[in-house]
């Protein structure tokens, strides 16, 4: 699979590195020369190009008729939806995907600019600080469908709700299934009859509502005291 | 008429103005303040400060009443996208985008808009005066790939045709001859005198080779 970025700041550089190691074959291409020569030393000399990536002859010198996908992640929303419009427009690209810098912008990042999947950078980052602060000592381990389901793990804490019923009774959200239980470092996959036991760890898959939800039964019956914060009582 | 004039640089300042002189609304938008210092003292229309590619800007700007917009800031991603939006989801009936680096208009013109390569133009313009102070613009098409142009026969090409003087020359087209004042059709067969004015729908490249073939003597 062949990936070429459009615009080489931190997003771009970093998107670059990751798919590289995933073996992708991967274009990067940038003209601003106080970015280049940072990018030299992070990545392979044949992976940048040299140019500006709104220019048609640019983005075909770079291949971008053999590529799969676009990712355009410059600086500049305006930038962004112009190359994923010509990408498709003037060269049948499959698939682009594009960073929105201002969230003011992003009702623009869809079909009208032949945009396919947009990620709004600054909305991406709230949810998930909103969510960490929202969920206690549940710890989100990754995201997918950008960012809209979770794949979480919480340890269960003593006098929880949840210890002791049944999984299938547990009123479970219809968005949350808990995937996997791990006692005394012992993995094992949970079934209706399973229960939950203090100090287990639970990895579960879970949209928004589900995660909510599943907080709710694990969560101790009180608010642990602030560490270090000054008792009131 | 309700026009939109987004971008308030020199060139957006002037538009502004303009427009308000013929009687139009006018909104102007730009993201910073001081550049509705530009405007003249006298234009009585709309400013709204504001990042052109929010929504709530755009219809605050009025956009969904607009008989037009013209997007003229000196980003050509921004003025294609601006347009595009205008055009394609607000189904402006007339969009205008400036071409600012003569090297991205290809970009513009990708989306399918109509264009004023504002730079481009003018260089060429400045270029042609330079190069032959005798010819006359008289009229630019498009962003003046053809243009039509007045030329003065000199006495060298007196008593030739028009058919002769053109037949080497396959993108001149004759549009009129004037002499003393009256103007006619031109055919080729048109005896020329020295001093009349002809008028020819030409290119760039083709009124280069009229100018040196001018410039040479009729063969006899």
């Amino acid at each position: 699979m062949f990936v070429l970025i459009a615009g080489g700041g931190r997003t771009g550089a970093r998107l670059a590195s990751l798919l590289l190691n995933e073996n992708y074959k991967v274009r990067l291409i940038e003209n601003r020369r106080n970015l280049l020569s940072l990018l030299h030393q992070e990545l392979p000399t044949e992976v940048i190009y040299e140019g500006n990536p709104i220019d048609p002859t640019v983005l075909e010198a770079a291949g971008i008729r053999e590529a799969h996908a676009v990712a355009s992640v410059t600086s500049d929303d305006s930038m962004n939806l112009t190359i994923s419009f010509l990408a498709k427009k003037m060269f049948d690209v499959p698939r682009t995907i594009a960073r929105v810098n201002n969230p003011n912008n992003a009702w623009l990042f869809d079909e009208k600019f032949n945009v396919d999947v947009s990620l709004n950078q600054a909305d991406v980052l709230a949810h998930l600080i909103q969510e960490e602060m929202s969920l206690g000592d549940m710890m989100t381990l990754f995201k997918i469908r950008r960012g809209r389901y979770s794949v979480v793990e919480e340890k269960i804490p003593a006098g929880a709700k949840a210890i002791g019923t049944l999984l299938k009774d547990m009123a479970l959200a219809e968005h949350c299934v808990i995937a996997a239980i791990i006692r005394d470092g012992v993995m094992t996959l949970p079934r209706g009859d399973s229960t939950l036991r203090e100090n287990d760890e639970i990895i579960a898959v879970a949209s928004p509502e589900g995660a909510h939800r599943l907080a709710e039964l694990l969560s101790a019956p009180v608010h642990p005291e602030r560490s270090g914060g000054r008792k009131t009582s | 008429m309700n026009f939109i004039v987004v971008g308030c640089g020199r060139v957006g300042a002037e538009l502004s103005y303009r427009l308000f002189k013929s009687g139009h609304q006018i909104i102007v938008v730009d993201s910073n303040r001081e550049s509705f210092n530009r405007l003249h003292p006298d234009f009585r229309g709309r400013t709204l400060e504001g990042d052109c590619l929010a929504e709530n800007v755009l219809d605050r700007a009025g956009i969904t009443e607009a008989n037009g917009l013209a997007s003229v800031t000196n980003s050509d991603t921004l003025n294609a996208v601006v347009a595009h939006t205008a055009r394609s989801f607000y189904k402006v009936p007339v969009v205008v985008a400036r071409n600012y680096d003569p090297t991205l208009r290809v970009v513009i013109e990708s989306f399918g808009l109509q264009t004023v390569s504002s730079t481009f133009w003018g260089a060429q313009r400045v270029e042609e005066l330079l190069i032959n102070p005798s010819q006359r613009m008289i009229y630019s098409a498009g962003n003046g790939e053809v243009e039509v142009y007045e030329i003065i026969i000199p006495e060298t090409w007196s008593g030739s045709t028009l058919g002769k003087l053109l037949e080497p020359l396959k993108q001149c087209f004759p549009v009129a001859v004037s002499r003393a004042g009256r103007s006619a059709l031109p055919e080729l067969g048109t005896v020329l005198q020295s001093g009349d004015a002809l008028n020819i729908s030409t290119t760039y490249d083709g009124i280069g080779a009229l100018t040196a073939r001018l410039s040479e003597k009729a063969e006899a």
